[in-house]
């Protein structure tokens, strides 16, 4: 079983990465190691797709029910976004913030191993799954990213050195982010029309979704029309954070969580 | 005193509106429904079934245009059109689908819960009035940049009239919905189906389930507490798939699976392959403890709804069982038999409905009692006239999503 590889894998992710954030902090000071600092991060980054390729292949459908597989998912794509984000926008510190917190969901599934289960119930068996769950985490790891700089928005205007810039990445990390949520939100609304009969139930899920939905929606109308009222800006931004994380994780604990057809970790 | 309060009410009213005015109204609007929904008997919920939901969109659609064109000029229109009244109408809407995610929308004991409606928010009035006002902005706006349409506009175009129409067609919508299911017998054809308040409906055509298939999967292995009977490791998740040859390690006990049939029965001390109604699975395994090197063999089974399930003791505190298997697929393999003569045969399966005459029919559910064994399948009929204008809408907001990703943020850009 793959998921016994998971320490190997995950640990020589990790110290590559860790190394990396290294030759990152010394790149500050001398620029020309900077190139290293990438380099230990791709192998990183390489090492674990190759992991995640073996597990897909080895469970035989997609790692994508738990919350344990979403959390694989998730420090799969944070590196990604650091990546492209450094490209566009040439922040490293937003670059050493993927990795850190890739790191930290690694660490937080070899801490919580799990021997994945390969059974897939019948709904799930569908070709909207990868999909939808695919476009949703990458949603989730971009806009939980935009949540860190309006944190460092605020820590800058306490500091009283605040920058418009902040507020600019974070404005093109929510569009990012948004787009992938409409996509999730909507591939969701399809699937369901194949697999339950109707697009829109008001699953308690369906429900948490749109609300976090809904968040994005006033920051994305209140920047544009309230252009230099960072600090409102800010505060929503944060704001629709929580509804998201209500939604990934909280619902469950609501009680509203048993009429929902999305609470698989139970099984 | 009169003279300061005169002053305070024209600043507070006066032009333009913005988002103390707006939230103003939007808790008017909030507040009278749900004065309704505590004054006015609520046993029917409000909804338009055709025509009048058609002519309904029509004439609303008509209205807000007329409005827009010219009417711009007043104040409330302008006020619908400007972004307070935008941001104010979303802010409500998210606070009121907000109470949808908290409070069980189910029957409650709770007083103020049921008066007030707040177990059935998509039918109640407050959300009705706000949803309306959400739609009326939503529809003037997206009227107001089609008018002025520039290549620019594209984007905004495409996710404002996108949701608009996925909105009000799935509002107006549930008036003309029909769900119906309807229980199918293996070689019966069946042509009553119910609905939700279980009215027996007549179908202009007949089912006639020829086989019903499930497909499982292995049954799973589990170390129970033999005290409290819960399975005791890994939290009871993710357990270990019976495979033949396999080994597992539970605790300080090493399990081998020497054996899995799929469907037997016991015969003596043994469990042979048999092929019966309720006919369970069971498996051979050996175990060995770890701890003190010694070794126990036997038969364990799942059971079925014929026959008890077998576990093995394998010390004081813990035993292995097999659990009941999880279903893997199930189909129905049906013909259709219309008024004509006309016999269509299909295979329906979760996820995979089949389309007939105007009705989506989906497999549904089965006899779980029996299992595999199952002669019934229950099927769902659809049937969604407005389907159309909501894929109008949501793939409109999918065209939207792949804009609004390349093309970015209009303020950064410019800015840069």
């Amino acid at each position: 079983m793959t998921w016994i590889d998971f320490p190997l894998y995950s640990s020589i992710s990790i110290s590559l990465w860790i190394l990396g954030l290294l030759f990152l902090l010394i790149s500050y000071k001398k620029e020309s190691i900077f190139k290293f600092a990438n380099l230990l991060f791709v192998a990183g980054w390489l090492t674990l797709i190759l992991f995640v390729i073996k597990l897909w292949i080895e469970l035989d459908r997609p790692p994508m029910r738990t919350l344990g597989e979403t959390r694989l998912w998730y420090a799969t794509f944070l590196p990604l976004i650091g990546f492209l984000t450094y490209i566009r926008w040439k922040y490293k510190w937003f670059l050493a913030y993927s990795i850190v917190m890739a790191s930290m969901f690694l660490a937080i599934n070899y801490l919580n191993p799990e021997t994945y289960s390969k059974t897939l119930m019948p709904a799930l068996q569908s070709p909207w799954f990868i999909p939808h769950v695919l476009v949703y985490l990458f949603s989730y790891a971009v806009l939980a990213a935009s949540s860190i700089v309006a944190i460092k928005g605020w820590y800058d205007s306490y500091k009283g050195n605040f920058k418009m810039e902040t507020l600019k990445l974070a404005d093109n990390l929510v569009y990012i982010g948004f787009a992938f949520l409409t996509l999730g939100l909507l591939f969701g609304a399809l699937w369901a029309k194949e697999a339950w009969g109707h697009y829109w139930t008001w699953d308690p899920k369906e429900v948490w979704a749109f609300l976090t939905w809904m968040g994005y929606l006033i920051y994305i109308h209140y920047r544009n029309f309230h252009i230099h009222k960072s600090q409102q800006a800010l505060t929503i931004l944060a704001l629709a954070f929580v509804v998201l994380l209500v939604c990934w994780f909280g619902v469950n604990y609501l009680p509203v969580a048993n009429t929902s057809v999305h609470t698989y970790t139970n099984y | 005193m009169s003279e300061n309060n005169i002053k305070i009410q024209r600043n507070l009213w006066e032009n333009p509106w913005g988002y103390v005015e707006s939230f103003f109204i939007g808790f008017g609007l909030m507040v009278t429904g749900f004065f309704l929904e505590v004054f006015v008997s609520t046993s029917n919920t409000f909804t338009l079934s055709y025509p009048f939901n058609l002519i309904f969109l029509i004439g609303y659609v008509l209205v807000l245009f007329v409005l827009y064109k010219w009417f711009a000029s007043t104040q409330i229109i302008r006020w619908l059109t400007k972004v307070p009244a935008s941001i104010t109408s979303i802010v409500l809407v998210t606070l009121l689908v907000m109470i949808m995610g908290i409070i069980p929308q189910i029957p409650s004991e709770s007083n103020i819960i049921t008066n007030l409606g707040l177990n059935h928010i998509t039918s109640n009035w407050a959300f009705l009035l706000i949803l309306f006002q959400f739609l009326t902005c939503l529809g003037l706006i997206s009227i107001k940049r089609i008018l002025q349409f520039k290549w620019s506009n594209f984007g905004f175009i495409l996710n404002h009239l996108g949701l608009f129409l996925a909105l009000i067609a799935g509002v107006l919508g549930t008036g003309d919905l029909q769900r119906l299911s309807i229980n199918v017998y293996e070689g019966k054809p069946s042509w009553i189906a119910t609905d939700a308040q279980k009215n027996e409906i007549e179908l202009p055509f007949a089912f006639y389930l020829k086989d019903f298939i499930i497909d499982e999967y292995h049954p799973k292995l589990a170390l129970i507490d033999n005290t409290t009977g819960s399975i005791s490791h890994n939290n009871g998740k993710n357990l270990y798939l019976v495979e033949k040859g396999e080994k597992y390690t539970f605790k300080n006990f090493e399990v081998t699976v020497d054996e899995f049939l799929p469907n037997s029965g016991r015969i003596g001390d043994r469990y042979e392959k048999v092929n019966e109604i309720g006919s369970p699975p069971s498996a051979a395994i050996t175990v060995k403890n770890i701890e003190n090197d010694s070794i126990q063999s036997a038969w364990i089974s799942s059971g079925s709804f014929r026959y008890p399930y077998e576990s093995l003791k394998i010390s004081d505190e813990y035993s292995m069982v097999m659990t009941i298997p999880e279903v893997k697929k199930f189909s129905s393999d049906i013909d259709i038999l219309t008024k004509e003569g006309e016999r269509i045969s299909t295979v329906l399966e979760v996820n995979k409905p089949f389309k007939h005459n105007g009705w989506k029919i989906y497999q549904l559910s089965y006899d779980d009692k029996m299992g595999k064994w199952s002669d019934l399948s229950v099927l769902e009929l659809v049937k969604d006239p407005w389907l159309p204008l909501i894929y109008i809408g949501i793939f409109m907001m999918i065209a939207g999503s792949f804009y609004m990703f390349w093309m970015g943020n209009k303020i950064t850009k410019n800015q840069e």
